[in-house]
């Protein structure tokens, strides 16, 4: 025993006077906050791509791309997993221990799982999970893929009976097996994004639409009244340890991504309408319910520019924001987080959707894409990556790949790797990376 | 050395008790007022005891629980390991004055680092902790030996590369603890984002309703 295994009792000792229960780790902005952190330079962007048809071999992929301008391999496609066929590659999230990337289909409810830490630059798929809807007692859908120890939270958008919004949240083991099925309540049975606060003990869910409406042409869907009245207008806050419902909140136009600000005294969660282009704020009183608050418009809500994913930064400063319309990032200073304004604002390029950016904030990645049939409806289908740096004031790019150049596919959503995360030296219970 | 190890847990560990009277930011649910489905299932094992002897760790029987953690003692992160074990002791002593769960759980402490933190070690620790109830601590012979043992948890571990001038090198991982019931099913997995003896110890009294409910 060193002297200098001391020392992390010590700090130890100074945390434990200063609150309990015990204060939440963070994660690069927007992950679960159960997973090791990624500080420091990003290796890897995992991206999960929709196949095209035509367009390489028409297969949905994982498309690992190098992120490190220290090493080979900067700014180009490093490898590619093809999954064979399309099943509406979306989102996916790393297990608690980030060795392994699930992702999902929302077509067939397919899930795979790729083993990113054997060998980070060429992620390999381990397990194909095609009983999602009968596991799960008629679930479709997996949307959103959630750390929580030993378990994987899964984010539903739909159900097998009539392909409607009713859906549910799910949670399987690491082993890749069922454990169970949580069904949103009734008042407010859509679903899309969950994110927890573990120091409240609060989870939110957001509402977007069911199956008969995603995976429907975008044109015809928006010439059906019927069908647009099939959109989410509520967000759920939930008892997380119980996963038991305790406050609806109303609010209109299809509420997507979620993110909680992540320092400790920082008690609220932003959201964006994406029907509306509302940004809403989602407050705890000193009760300790919540209320959502419209808070800003996301440019002029007049024009549909469709708000859909957002990034907050780590230090809860800077919210970015992205349109599928206009293909613009707006960056929101939201220190004040019921005052928010405006402070930049860029053309990333034709139907931007996802947005990542690094712990330190310094780095922002954009991806295009949203749904199959939602894509290229401006008659512009252009599919890319673009990398950029962030000062604080101004974006600069780096580096950009075009998807359908290269023949992959539409690129979706993006996870960070790092190889130092798996660097060994005769470690206990893993392999060598 | 050892003597100053145990010396700091103590402090650690008396800080963590008057840290765990702060109230929290929320209400924990009823017991009973929630479900805790299994999530997956472990064996039992044999490890080395702090006496150096090998022994059960899970001691697993029917209406008995588990409440497992793996930690080392040259943990550098002071949001991992010291953090369990000031959870585990905090546990330790609102089982201890629980009439339905004293003698009804075990607390396990495993080491992941068995090349320096041997038997003798261990038994440090567990003076330092000064359990009152059922609170066992195991090493292993080697990594070998270990090794079955995390996989069975689903446990990370992995060894840093030491920094040049840092010292020994430091081992990689996710804190968590398992709380396993007489059945071998892992029934909760807490991280240190949301690790409260408080928690611990209402899931306990879910379980050991449900067990009741079950006779």
């Amino acid at each position: 025993m060193s002297i200098g295994s001391i020392r992390p009792l010590l700090s130890a000792l100074c945390l434990l006077g200063l609150a309990s229960p015990l204060p939440a780790r963070a994660d690069e902005t927007c992950q679960s906050p159960y997973l090791p952190r990624l500080v420091g330079q990003e290796d890897f962007i995992y991206v999960w791509t929709l196949g095209i048809e035509g367009v390489g071999d028409g297969s949905d992929k994982l498309v690992t791309v190098g992120a490190n301008p220290e090493r080979e391999g900067y700014g180009k496609v490093v490898s590619s997993v093809s999954v064979g066929g399309r099943h509406e590659a979306h989102h996916g999230g790393p297990t608690d221990d980030r060795r392994h990337l699930w992702v999902g289909g929302l077509d067939d409810s397919s899930i795979f799982i790729f083993d990113v830490a054997s060998d980070p630059a060429r992620p390999k798929l381990v397990r194909t999970l095609t009983d999602f809807p009968q596991k799960t007692g008629g679930v479709v859908g997996p949307h959103g893929f959630y750390a929580l120890p030993g378990r994987m939270l899964i984010s539903a958008l739909s159900n097998a009976k009539d392909g409607g919004g009713r859906t549910a949240l799910v949670e399987y083991n690491h082993d890749g097996e069922f454990i169970r099925t949580i069904w949103m309540p009734e008042d407010a049975s859509y679903g899309y994004d969950a994110r927890i606060k573990p120091e409240l003990n609060r989870m939110l869910t957001s509402s977007f639409t069911g199956k008969n409406n995603y995976m429907r042409k975008l044109p015809d869907l928006m010439g059906d009244a019927e069908a647009m009245k099939n959109f989410g207008s509520t967000m759920v806050v939930w008892d997380y340890h119980a996963r038991k419902p305790l406050q609806v909140l109303k609010v209109p136009g299809a509420p997507l991504e979620i993110r909680w600000a992540l320092g400790n005294d920082h008690h609220y969660a932003f959201t964006a309408a994406a029907l509306t282009s509302k940004l809403i704020g989602v407050f705890r009183k000193p009760d300790g319910s919540f209320e959502a608050v419209e808070i800003a418009d996301i440019g002029d809500p007049s024009k549909t520019p469709l708000p859909v994913d957002i990034s907050l930064s780590s230090d809860d400063k800077f919210l970015f924001v992205d349109t599928f319309m206009d293909g613009k990032v707006r960056v929101f200073d939201v220190s004040q987080p019921r005052a928010p304004k405006v402070v930049y604002e860029q053309k990333i390029g034709p139907q931007l959707n996802m947005v990542s950016q690094s712990w330190d904030g310094k780095r922002l990645y954009f991806t295009t894409s949203l749904l199959a049939n939602w894509d290229g409806v401006g008659g512009d289908d252009a599919q890319f990556l673009k990398a950029f740096g962030w000062d604080g004031k101004q974006l600069t790019p780096r580096f950009e790949i075009d998807f359908r150049k290269q023949q992959l596919g539409r690129p979706h959503i993006m996870n960070f790797g790092q190889k130092g995360l798996y660097k060994t030296q005769g470690q206990p219970g893993g392999e060598a990376g | 050395m050892i003597r100053q190890v145990s010396l700091t847990l103590l402090a650690a560990g008396s800080l963590a008790a008057s840290a765990g009277e702060a109230p929290p930011l929320y209400e924990l649910p009823a017991a009973g007022s929630y479900a805790l489905p299994p999530i997956d299932r472990v064996s039992e094992h044999v490890l080395l005891g702090s006496d150096g002897k090998p022994a059960p760790l899970l001691g697993l029987a029917h209406g008995r629980f588990a409440i497992v953690a793996f930690v080392y003692l040259g943990c550098h992160d002071a949001a991992g390991c010291p953090l369990l074990l000031a959870a585990l002791q905090a546990t330790d002593r609102r089982l201890a004055a629980s009439p339905e769960l004293r003698g009804r759980v075990r607390l396990v402490t495993v080491s992941f680092d068995p090349a320096r933190d041997g038997p003798a070690e261990m038994a440090s620790l567990r003076r330092a902790l000064a359990p009152r109830g059922e609170w066992l601590f195991f090493t292993s012979r080697d990594e070998a030996e270990l090794r079955p043992v995390l996989e069975d948890f689903g446990q990370d571990a992995v060894r840093e590369l030491a920094r040049e001038g840092a010292g020994e090198s430091a081992l990689r991982h996710v804190a968590k603890v398992f709380l396993v019931d007489g059945e071998g099913r892992i029934r909760n997995v807490y991280g240190s984002g949301f690790l409260d003896a408080n928690l611990l110890v209402r899931d306990l009294e879910t379980l050991l309703g449900e067990h009741s409910a079950a006779r």
